[in-house]
């Protein structure tokens, strides 16, 4: 049986093993990369299909930059991107930026007031709110409302946005490829002389965006507990939103010597991928970003997570049906065992053919959901690998728990099938394929590997190795990582009226 | 303390200047660029000899191949009793393989083949949506056509779809956003196809006796229709599905009248406590029915009021000069029948009041006072120079144009896009937004908890509890 099994893989191994290398080659024939002696680095991804391009750019800085007392600024600052420069925003840059000071100011004595909790002095807080409120209101003469979303919105740009991760920051937009200098004009811009205007309601905004993304949001918030507690000492532990206090209490000051520390063209890559011939726009992105003043390297995460010495439980209460989140911490790419991890991943859960959710979801029905992700949350640090999963009433997270426990329990003594390892294969090479289907998600999977490793190459370097991992490899990943000392487990539990 | 403060002052306004570089132009001051040359990309139709009817367009850039489908009926056609008919047959369809294949072997095979064929059920359509690579064109497209023709629908497949939908019944209420949506859509829609709910109890009284006849009415040849699109030319697209579907056979169909939707909004406020943080709201009442003539007025009018991101009035104001909200977004939108107008929002708990009677405000000024020269003009020019977006994605065109014509539009809707757009003025607005919003009307839903907001709910009107609790817990009644 096995043997035959084997005939078969190599048969279908021929054909894939030839896809790939095409796949190398197109996108060799596709990529251009420049670097600028400031050290950005630009590439582009061409594609002439439509008179159309997307740019993404990229800064090396996360939620893993943080310490406590900050945690959010990467992310609110990413907000504060979009609020314009001495000529984007404003109808008078010499008028404003004199009350823009003065509120500044206000502003960060309030905040500094306010975190003294109930000892703050009530009426100085009034006050300062109301010097706040009145000098808003004299700024606000002075302010063109979110113009680079005018301007981009005019000429017909769409998916102006911005993201933040763990590891990254980054920031998209998709436009007619006769804008390409409007692009290169607004961004170098904004990238050379951001104004952060209207900080303080900015930051109430994001603390919305807490409230509506994760504190109502039951997976999210049992996540945010799980992550506390599967890193002790490493910032991947805190989210990316930043806890509410952090983000009641930032400043403008800090966002600012946050920006100023890692918003450098040296820790910068920008990505264009469409309609755009490298050769014409070169010289344009020396124009535009060939002045923006190189900084310092950033400074880099100094703590490591200690190795886990015990599984760890936490629970999360709420008035909502029960979750399970299970992880194992695990190293980063390029490790050769974080590429085992990741088809580990695929086997485990990726389709409905995958073995949890046969054996789970179809056939005992004890789940309404399981997925298993091999890089969570990050990939710049050494990570974890997390399953997630919902039992399916009236199962427990327990239940659940203890069938998953045993199919990784499997892995470590049973030869996973070749016809599985090729499944993973084949899937992997079409993914990336498809990747190439939109010019934006292929700019971001370029962005992301020269930003986050230094080669967008090693994009390609990451398929081989996940094609190349073998059942032994499997087995043995399996033994050293799926332990009870290197398992944290959270679970959501439904609270009693 | 006051030196103290004049020092940070001091500080600040020197680091807000020393950062600025070189000053650069602004936008407005780069030359108009040379128009885009682009002409929108228009699939070929043709028809099969059973009647399939086809859009076709060919794209060599990759080795893939997509082949999506739409056939008429879907929810609006199930019985009230039975509603999750529609979708049960469309999950089903697939998970519960064919007279040949059962459905895990047909998943492990397309899986291997990192290909997809899924099939889903809608309000007015159901569908099918297929993507492979191109070397497996000829098999994928045999199980593509032998799920459509012969499903088995076999029974514990039936039984494990039910029970994966009663989970997500009992899991739907768990975030407030979704629950205020469906309470909206209930209020609004009452017990039709878009307003109520599937239950366990309708699932209950389906039986595979019903999944088989909802099969044998609405997949015939004559009311399905394909897009396609990749790498094959027209002719082995047509060679590929004669074979495929060759001795299958059915008629168009006709499908009974759906009763017409009657507004029932009547002003109220609809409350609905949920230990949250945030006020969450929507309102609005029905809207409009598609392809009529206002429509591109209204697709102006949304884009400034509330659909165009932070260029629209509601996100400007709500989120970005007030601060508060993370996301505000609506407009009066079409549907095959009325659609609707709605505007949904979660809100800073401590202002939700005073920012939904703002929303009303912001209603009445556009029903007042023509949009502004400039807002028009952005729109515009927004809407024109995007208009590409719509084209860029080879995989989508056959698809769009398909739904387009399966929708009853013009076939050269397109085509005078753009023409009709210039055409649009701040009297058409201002009529569209009379005609298509009343305040008196309109319903507010709001799910969060009271004691939170900064004024009573009664102030935006007459208010009405809703048990969320019990309306949850109803849902799973057995």
């Amino acid at each position: 049986m096995l043997q035959l099994r084997r005939v078969i893989t190599i048969w279908i191994l021929a054909p894939a093993c030839l896809a790939s290398a095409a796949l190398a080659q197109s996108l060799e024939d596709r990529v251009t990369v420049h670097r600028m002696k400031n050290g950005l680095t630009v590439i582009f991804a061409e594609r002439h299909s439509a008179p159309t391009f997307s740019a993404i750019y990229g800064f090396k800085v996360g939620a893993v930059d943080e310490v406590a007392g900050i945690t959010g600024t990467a992310h609110l600052f990413e907000h504060m991107a979009f609020k314009g420069t001495p000529k984007i925003g404003t109808s008078d840059f010499e008028q404003e930026k004199t009350i823009l000071a003065q509120s500044n100011a206000v502003g960060r004595a309030l905040s500094l007031e306010l975190l003294k909790g109930d000892v703050a002095d009530q009426v100085k807080v009034k006050s300062l709110k109301e010097q706040l409120l009145a000098l808003d209101k004299e700024q606000k003469k002075f302010i063109v409302k979110d113009e680079i979303d005018v301007i981009y919105s005019g000429a017909g740009g769409v998916g102006l946005n911005a993201s933040t991760g763990n590891d990254a920051t980054q920031y998209y937009i998709s436009l007619p490829s006769n804008r390409f200098e409007l692009f290169c004009l607004v961004e170098s811009e904004r990238l050379k002389n951001a104004v952060l205007r209207e900080f303080y309601t900015e930051r109430t905004v994001v603390q919305e965006e807490r409230k509506q993304t994760t504190e109502a949001n039951p997976a999210r918030m049992l996540y945010e507990s799980f992550m506390g507690a599967a890193f002790l000492a490493h910032p991947y532990g805190h989210p990316v939103i930043g806890w509410a206090s952090d983000i009641n209490s930032v400043t403008l000051e800090e966002a600012t010597a946050f920006k100023k520390k890692y918003y450098t063209p040296n820790n910068c890559v920008i990505t264009i991928a469409g309609d755009i011939t490298p050769a014409k726009a070169i010289p344009m992105m020396e124009k535009y970003f060939g002045d923006w003043t190189a900084g310092d390297p950033p400074p880099v995460v100094r703590t490591t997570e200690p190795k886990q010495l015990g599984e760890r439980r936490v629970k999360y209460e709420a008035q909502a049906e029960p979750q399970i989140i299970m992880g194992f911490h695990k190293p980063a790419f390029p490790s050769r065992d974080d590429a085992v991890m990741t088809v580990i991943a695929t086997l485990l859960t990726s389709g409905r053919s995958s073995i949890l959710y046969t054996d789970l979801i179809k056939q005992k029905q004890m789940a309404a959901s399981v997925n298993a992700m091999a890089g969570i949350p990050g990939a710049r640090y050494d990570n974890m690998f997390v399953l997630t999963a919902a039992p399916r009433h009236p199962n427990t997270n327990e239940q659940l728990e203890k069938a998953i426990l045993a199919h990784l329990d499997t892995l470590k003594t049973r030869p996973v099938d070749a016809k599985d390892l090729q499944k993973v294969k084949n899937n992997l090479e079409a993914s990336q394929i498809r990747a190439m289907r939109s010019n934006m998600g292929l700019a971001m999977t370029l962005m992301r590997y020269q930003l986050l490793f230094g080669d967008w190459k090693l994009y390609l370097t990451m398929k081989d190795m996940v094609a190349s991992v073998t059942p032994q490899e499997i087995m043995e990943a399996a033994q050293k990582y799926f332990t009870p000392e290197n398992m944290t487990v959270g679970t959501l539990i439904k609270k009693s009226k | 303390m006051k030196a103290i403060r004049l020092l940070l002052i001091l500080a600040v306004l020197v680091s807000v200047v020393a950062s600025f570089g070189l000053a650069q132009k602004h936008p407005r001051e780069l030359a108009e660029p040379a128009p885009l040359a682009f002409k929108p990309v228009k699939p070929v139709e043709f028809t099969l000899a059973n009647g399939i009817t086809v859009f076709f367009l060919e794209d060599r850039e990759l080795p893939l191949v997509t082949i999506n489908g739409f056939l008429r009926g879907g929810s609006l056609y199930e019985p009230q009793e039975k509603a999750g008919l529609a979708g049960l047959v469309g999950t089903v369809l697939r998970s519960g393989g064919t007279a040949l294949m059962n459905g895990d072997a047909m998943d492990a095979e397309l899986e291997f083949l990192a290909a997809t064929v899924e099939t889903g059920g809608g309000t007015e359509f159901m569908t099918v949506s297929t993507n492979c690579l191109k070397k497996d064109l000829t098999r994928v497209t045999e199980i593509l056509a032998s799920v459509l023709r012969s499903p088995a629908f076999a029974q514990e497949k039936i039984d494990l779809a039910k029970n994966q939908m009663k989970e997500g019944i009992r899991r739907r209420w768990d975030q407030p956003a979704q629950g205020a949506g469906m309470l909206f859509a209930e209020q609004v829609y009452g017990e039709t196809a878009y307003g109520r709910r599937v239950t366990y109890k309708t699932l209950n009284a389906i039986t595979r006796d019903n999944l088989i006849a909802f099969h044998k009415k609405h997949y015939v040849p004559g009311n399905l229709f394909l897009a396609v699109s990749g790498d094959l030319s027209k002719e082995e697209a047509n060679a590929l599905l004669t074979k495929a579907f060759d001795g299958w056979k059915g008629e168009k169909i006709d499908l009974p009248d759906v009763p017409s939707l009657t507004e029932k909004s009547d002003g109220t406020v609809y409350y609905a406590y949920k230990e949250t943080p945030q006020a969450n709201v929507v309102l609005g009442h029905l809207g409009v029915r598609r392809n009529n003539p206002d429509e591109i007025t209204l697709e102006v009018m949304n884009d400034i009021f509330g659909g165009g991101g932070f260029t629209a009035r509601l996100m400007k104001e709500i989120r970005s000069n007030r601060g508060l909200t993370y996301g505000i977004y609506g407009g009066v939108f079409e549907g095959k029948d009325r659609g609707v107008f709605r505007i949904a929002s979660q809100l800073k708990a401590d202002k939700s009041v005073e920012a939904v009677a703002l929303v009303k405000e912001m209603i009445k000024d556009l029903q007042t006072n023509p949009v502004t020269e400039e807002e028009l003009a952005l729109s515009k020019k927004s809407l024109a120079n995007s208009f590409v977006f719509r084209f860029d994605a080879k995989e989508r065109i056959p698809g769009m144009y398909l739904q387009m014509k399966l929708e009853g539009y013009p076939v050269d809707y397109y085509d005078t896009y753009l023409e009709r757009l210039k055409k649009v003025t701040r009297e058409d607005i201002l009529a569209a937004a009379k005609k298509y919003m009343d305040l008196e009307k309109m319903i507010v839903v709001v799910v969060g908890d009271e004691k939170k907001f900064d004024k009573p709910l009664t102030t935006l009107g007459a208010v009405k509890a809703i048990d969320y609790q019990k309306v949850a817990e109803a849902d799973r009644a057995e």
